[in-house]
């Protein structure tokens, strides 16, 4: 399992720290995404091994993107990150082909720990 | 990792996020139906959660947790969005705005928000348990300064690509003087050319001309901004003026995109809230009495902006009891603002007017919101110290009309040369309608006014020396007499002058003390050959 991952996120103070985090633990961040439209583009270029999915977008269903994803690219793997609260989401994102969540808030090491743990 | 790296950013976004919603929730308690209201305000509150989650800020985590809980299940169509709740959800975007700021400059300290997250916890429509901010401390909704609404524009989802840097109002403030006082330079430059037939200078002139209009029309688009910066915080405004006068009011705001000069926009905000204020407080009725007169139960508001060439029209109408010209009329003679024969000749348009007049006030009870501030004449000045033009339009019983014409820009401007008397003055295109030159026989003389008629209307002639207080030099026989009609205020005045020179574009500089108490001029400009020539105010010399 490879190291490169992509971030899809509306916020840009989720997206720099997630990089920031990310770096720290020895990923490399090759593309980010704010809205689904720019992560459907930007997936076609970079082909990341990990994507880290906000499930609630502004301009997407977050559900319906992870499904086109997964069919555009699928042997990258897509992790759901989500604040608490959202449990029947997670649920249903990992029914349709998700790998793991992450829950925000999210610790550096909480981050690593699932990144990590989809390499096994 | 040092998460206070990320506070700037997270105040930022939360910023953002916040000003979208104040807007977002008026929107929906006008239109229940609006599910991309819902959503986007779910959203809202989500991501703010997620954020302030990330960075351990507690106490607006718990806030928007709970709004995000309330708005989900009015996604989840368990209830309707009700006044009650919509207080609610406002006083959170409020008190989640002001530990924002109190996060962006690291305080210690934050306010206690138990009490609205008891209240927001336990809103429950259905159950005796709902909380009512109102019904406890009605005091404390009233006193929650309008300007904690007022959000900081986007600042680094732009700047991030570098492709725009944020840059200090007064530096932009400089280009503009300093653009002016080139075009004025271009002037004096291109009158010594002509006056020293410098035939090979003509060239490099026009090309010089080309340049500073492109460096004009730049300077001038960097400080555009849309009328949206500052129309967020009206709907809310007219929705909690509304809830306090326990009327219902529909606000419709069309126009946002429409773009400014920063600098008119600050100085029209305080007269639009005013006028705002006045059209809930006194133009719109209260329901019974609309229901008595055949009207729907809900009254309607509507701001419009919209761009005629170079100026914008911002209205403001309501449809409510509107201004009889005649009671106002009284009123005014019964003040001792206006003699009786004054009156008698005075236009329905003029009438209207009279409300702006220093000392004026149309409500029989002034309410606590407009008895307090600026009042009609600071309106109206305020519009004419940005060379605008107020009219009122109003229909007794069907509502009124407040419109405000303003030049997109401010400094520099086309206007009409005219001579005078020993002086040159320049006349704001804007408010010039059109220009004439009279036979004698078209002139009007009676009952001590001097009018002519211009396509039906009979128009005021005034002399602009006598106007200026300046001694009127007779005029020759059979000369043809030059008159510019000007817009003010809604009706029609025309100015006799001695010449009219010509058409330029000036940039005005402002008067200062002690020229500045001079009556009927707004300000001054220097021409090509280092004259001094002033710029009238029409509304003060009329």
């Amino acid at each position: 399992m490879g190291r490169t991952v992509m971030i899809v996120d509306d916020s840009l103070f989720m997206r720099k720290i997630l990089r920031g985090i990310l770096a720290e633990k020895g990923f490399i961040v090759t593309a980010d995404a704010a809205s689904g439209i720019e992560a459907m583009r930007n997936l076609h270029s970079s082909h990341p091994d990990i994507i880290l999915l906000d499930i609630i977008l502004p301009d997407s269903n977050g559900l319906e993107l992870l499904e086109s994803i997964i069919s555009a690219c699928p042997n990258s793997k897509v992790v759901v990150c989500s604040s608490i609260g959202q449990q029947p989401v997670i649920q249903k994102a990992l029914d349709l082909g998700a790998k793991a969540f992450i829950q925000k808030p999210f610790t550096p090491e909480k981050v690593a720990e699932v990144l990590e743990s989809l390499e096994a | 990792m040092d998460m206070s790296l990320y506070r700037d950013l997270f105040v930022s976004e939360a910023r953002n996020h916040l000003s979208a919603f104040s807007e977002l929730i008026v929107r929906l308690e006008d239109s229940p139906d609006d599910s991309a209201a819902i959503d986007d305000l779910f959203r809202h509150a989500h991501s703010l959660k997620g954020m302030a989650a990330t960075m351990g800020f507690e106490q607006v985590v718990a806030i928007a947790h709970l709004m995000e809980s309330q708005l989900s299940r009015i996604r989840s169509g368990e209830f309707m969005l009700l006044p009650v709740l919509a207080d609610l959800l406002l006083e959170g975007g409020d008190t989640l705005t002001r530990l924002v700021s109190a996060i962006e400059v690291a305080s210690d300290t934050f306010e206690d928000t138990s009490r609205l997250t008891e209240l927001l916890a336990a809103y429950d429509p259905s159950g005796e348990a709902g909380g009512n901010l109102h019904a406890e401390e009605s005091q404390e909704v009233a006193i929650t300064p309008p300007q904690t609404a007022v959000s900081a524009p986007h600042q680094f989802r732009q700047a991030d690509s570098f492709k725009s840097i944020r840059i200090r109002t007064e530096t932009l403030d400089h280009l503009v003087n300093i653009t002016g006082e080139l075009i004025t330079n271009r002037y004096r430059l291109a009158e010594s050319i002509r006056l020293a037939d410098a035939v090979e200078c003509r060239e490099p002139l026009n090309q010089l001309s080309a340049l500073l209009r492109n460096l004009r029309d730049e300077v001038f688009k960097a400080r555009m901004l849309p009328f949206a910066f500052i129309a967020e915080r009206f709907p809310r405004l007219v929705r909690d003026l509304a809830r306090k006068q326990g009327k219902e009011i529909q606000f419709q705001l069309t126009g946002k995109e429409i773009e400014l000069d920063r600098g008119i926009l600050e100085e029209i905000t305080e007269p639009i809230v005013h006028i705002l204020r006045n059209a809930v407080d006194h133009g719109l009725e209260s329901a019974d009495e609309r229901v008595m007169a055949g009207k729907p139960y809900g009254g309607v508001i509507t701001l419009t902006v919209r761009r005629d060439k170079d100026h914008v029209e911002i209205s403001i109408t309501d449809d409510g009891r509107g201004m009889d010209p005649e009671q106002l009329k009284l009123k005014a003679i019964e003040k001792g603002l206006i003699s009786t024969e004054h009156a008698a000749q005075m236009t329905s348009q003029e009438a209207y007017q009279l409300i702006c007049t220093p000392g004026f006030s149309t409500a029989a009870t002034i309410t606590d919101i407009s008895g307090r501030g600026v009042g009609m004449d600071a309106v109206r000045e305020a519009v004419h110290a940005l060379s605008g033009v107020l009219t009122i339009q109003s229909q007794c019983g069907q509502g009124s009309g407040f419109v405000m014409r303003l030049p997109i820009t401010v400094s520099i401007i086309h206007a009409l040369i005219v001579e005078c008397g020993p002086f040159e003055i320049a006349f704001p295109l804007n408010v010039v309608t059109r220009t004439a030159e009279l036979n004698r026989s078209d002139i009007l003389e009676e009952s001590g006014r001097t009018t002519v008629i211009l396509e039906d209307i009979h128009v005021p002639i005034r002399s602009l020396l006598q106007a200026l207080n300046l001694p009127v030099t007779p005029r020759a026989e059979g000369a043809l007499l030059p008159i510019i009609v000007c817009n003010v205020g809604g009706t029609q005045v025309a100015f006799s002058v001695d010449r009219i020179t010509g058409q330029q574009e000036i940039f005005v500089r402002p008067l200062l003390s002690p020229l500045s108490y001079l009556r009927g001029m707004s300000g001054a400009t220097v021409t090509g050959d280092g004259r001094v020539l002033f710029v009238a105010d029409v509304n003060t010399l009329a």
